[in-house]
């Protein structure tokens, strides 16, 4: 198996098992497109992951590869240990229950309100009226949107539509959390919030994919970085920050070996 | 939370978004089940008119001559042979002047002048309940009518043979009454559904992303089916019988209908309506979310 990148330390120290597995995976789109070329990563539980390119890289592919919005071309992708396109049914629901995603067009629905969009995720998998309604509350708290509780999603800024998305995709605890550019119209103030949200989640367990081209939030960072280009891993990086990751151990030498070009 | 309780929430939240749809659709599916249920009150009330009328039938054999005790056991073979009977009574000329006298009352004076035996002698014959078919009673009358002595055979002939058609026209209505209710509470039902999941793909969609189950997106839209059902068959029966009591109440005293004893359905046909009802409904949804619904 001709892996880019095999599981960090990060991984394996943390948690020791795999969330998320792509194994040569291959998009492509009629009549000659290709989106994505031969990428294999690991990334384990309980990791923060930065995916950065730029437009038309492939970034939101991956991420739709990711939640089964799409099916690869080739390849494998498991996520628990599960291939996520070989899951149907119920089976799929109950995965997907586990993965909470913030969309880059949000995917909102814009005549519910506030509340009743960020309760969705939690309703579909049963929790108590009391227990969605104090998650809400704390969530939108969190994110400094109190006051928009009752207005309708269709009514707020892009923003604040972006922070809503994102306290949707996080509200249900979800064990593997992928964000799709979550400070593209925030901020630095908000952004700020959005990664404090996300951080925290990330320190409860939950593995977390940000795929952003604002270098701002990735700038000063302990995680490791992959970067597309036209499809391909240009690089896989750990960055250099000082916020330091759950087990943050050096990174293997191993696992860029074939990247050292691209090294920081 | 448990499943249910989440989904008659969704449902709730469905139909309150998409009230004025579900209000024709509901007003559409009552009037089905009311036209339905009227034409088939009428039929099963000119039923049970017919039963009763059926109790009293008899045919009377007006005889040339009035038959001494021999003859008379010989008709009654004769008659017997043809089929079985409930009772055969021969009615001699004074007995029926009698008879007659006594059903003019008051005005039987005007019998004093005529001679005791200008009316016919007559044998009544009361055919088997079971065997009081219109095509039975025709067949047994011409047979009668070949006796031995025998004038004329009357059953009321033309009253009985309209009673008939009356009831095998309603029937054909009923039927047709009845093909209208499936129609329109399968195609109107599964219309409406098909225009709420038009309404609400991209909800539908994110319920997905989100994992919801398939039994939780599905499980709503045939709630809705069953409650349109349910909905439309009380609204429709309700009206029905609104209708029965102001008729009633209204035609009460009028000479004719005053025979009569008219009655609502039983409480096993109004369950059936319902759950005829409920059935069309839910399959019509159902229907429309096989085609439709991409989960």
């Amino acid at each position: 198996m001709n892996r880019q990148a095999a599981p960090p330390d990060e991984a394996t120290s943390s948690s020791g098992t795999a969330m998320i597995e792509i194994i040569k995976v291959t998009k492509s789109y009629p009549p000659n497109v290709t989106a994505l070329a031969d990428i294999s990563i690991t990334i384990a539980s309980g990791e923060m992951f930065f995916l950065i390119g730029k437009s038309g890289a492939g970034k939101t592919t991956l991420l739709k590869l990711l939640c089964n919005m799409e099916k690869p071309s080739n390849g494998l992708i498991e996520i628990a240990g599960m291939n996520i396109h070989q899951v149907t049914g119920n089976k799929l629901a109950k995965l997907r229950q586990r993965v909470g995603m913030a969309y880059q067009d949000f995917r909102l629905l814009t005549n519910r309100t506030v509340a009743e969009n960020i309760a969705i995720s939690m309703e579909v998998s049963y929790k108590k009226p009391h227990i969605i309604h104090d998650r809400v509350r704390n969530l939108l708290a969190q994110l400094q949107l109190e006051d928009k509780h009752d207005i309708l999603t269709g009514d707020l800024s892009r923003g604040e539509q972006q922070r809503v998305a994102l306290a949707r995709a996080v509200a249900n605890s979800p064990t593997l959390i992928l964000v799709d550019e979550p400070t593209g119209n925030l901020d630095a103030a908000s952004t700020e919030q959005v990664m404090d949200l996300l951080t925290r989640c990330n320190h409860s367990g939950a593995t977390v994919v940000i795929v952003t081209h604002d270098e701002a939030i990735y700038r000063h960072t302990s995680h490791r970085i992959m970067k597309l280009h036209d499809g391909k891993i240009a690089s896989l990086t750990r960055g250099t920050g000082s916020e330091q990751p759950l087990a943050a151990d050096a990174l293997n030498a191993t696992d860029l070996a074939d990247k050292s070009g691209d090294m920081p | 939370m448990n499943f249910w309780f989440a989904v008659i929430r969704q449902t709730g939240r469905n139909l309150r978004q998409t009230w004025a749809t579900q209000l024709i659709t509901c007003l559409t599916v009552s009037l089905s089940v009311l036209i339905f249920s009227f034409f088939y009150l009428i039929y099963l009330n000119m039923l049970s008119v017919g039963d009763k009328l059926s109790d009293n039938l008899h045919l009377v054999v007006y005889l040339e001559d009035e038959p001494g005790p021999e003859m008379q056991e010989q008709l009654r073979l004769k008659i017997t042979q043809f089929d079985q009977v409930e009772k055969i009574r021969f009615i001699s000329k004074e007995e029926a002047f009698n008879r007659f006298a006594q059903q003019l009352g008051d005005n039987r004076e005007i019998l004093a002048d005529m001679p005791t035996d200008f009316l016919p002698a007559s044998i009544e014959v009361v055919p088997l309940k079971t065997l009081r078919s219109l095509r039975h009673v025709k067949l047994f009358s011409e047979y009668l009518a070949t006796l031995p002595g025998s004038q004329k055979v009357q059953y009321g002939q033309q009253w009985v043979e309209r009673f008939y058609s009356f009831t095998q026209l309603l029937s054909i209505i009923v039927l047709l009454s009845g093909s209208l209710l499936i129609l329109t509470a399968t195609f109107m039902v599964a219309s409406t559904i098909r225009l709420t999941i038009f309404g609400r793909q991209e909800e539908l969609e994110l319920l997905k992303l989100v994992g919801a189950t398939n039994s939780y997106i599905r499980t709503p839209f045939l709630l809705e089916g069953l409650l349109q059902g349910l909905a439309g068959a009380l609204l429709g029966l309700s009206a029905l019988y609104t209708l029965f009591q102001w008729t009633t109440h209204h035609i009460s005293g009028a000479g004719f209908f005053n025979l009569l004893t008219f009655t609502f359905f039983p409480f096993t046909i109004i369950s059936i309506i319902i759950a005829l009802s409920i059935v069309l409904c839910t399959v019509g949804s159902y229907a429309s979310m096989q085609k439709f619904l991409r989960v």
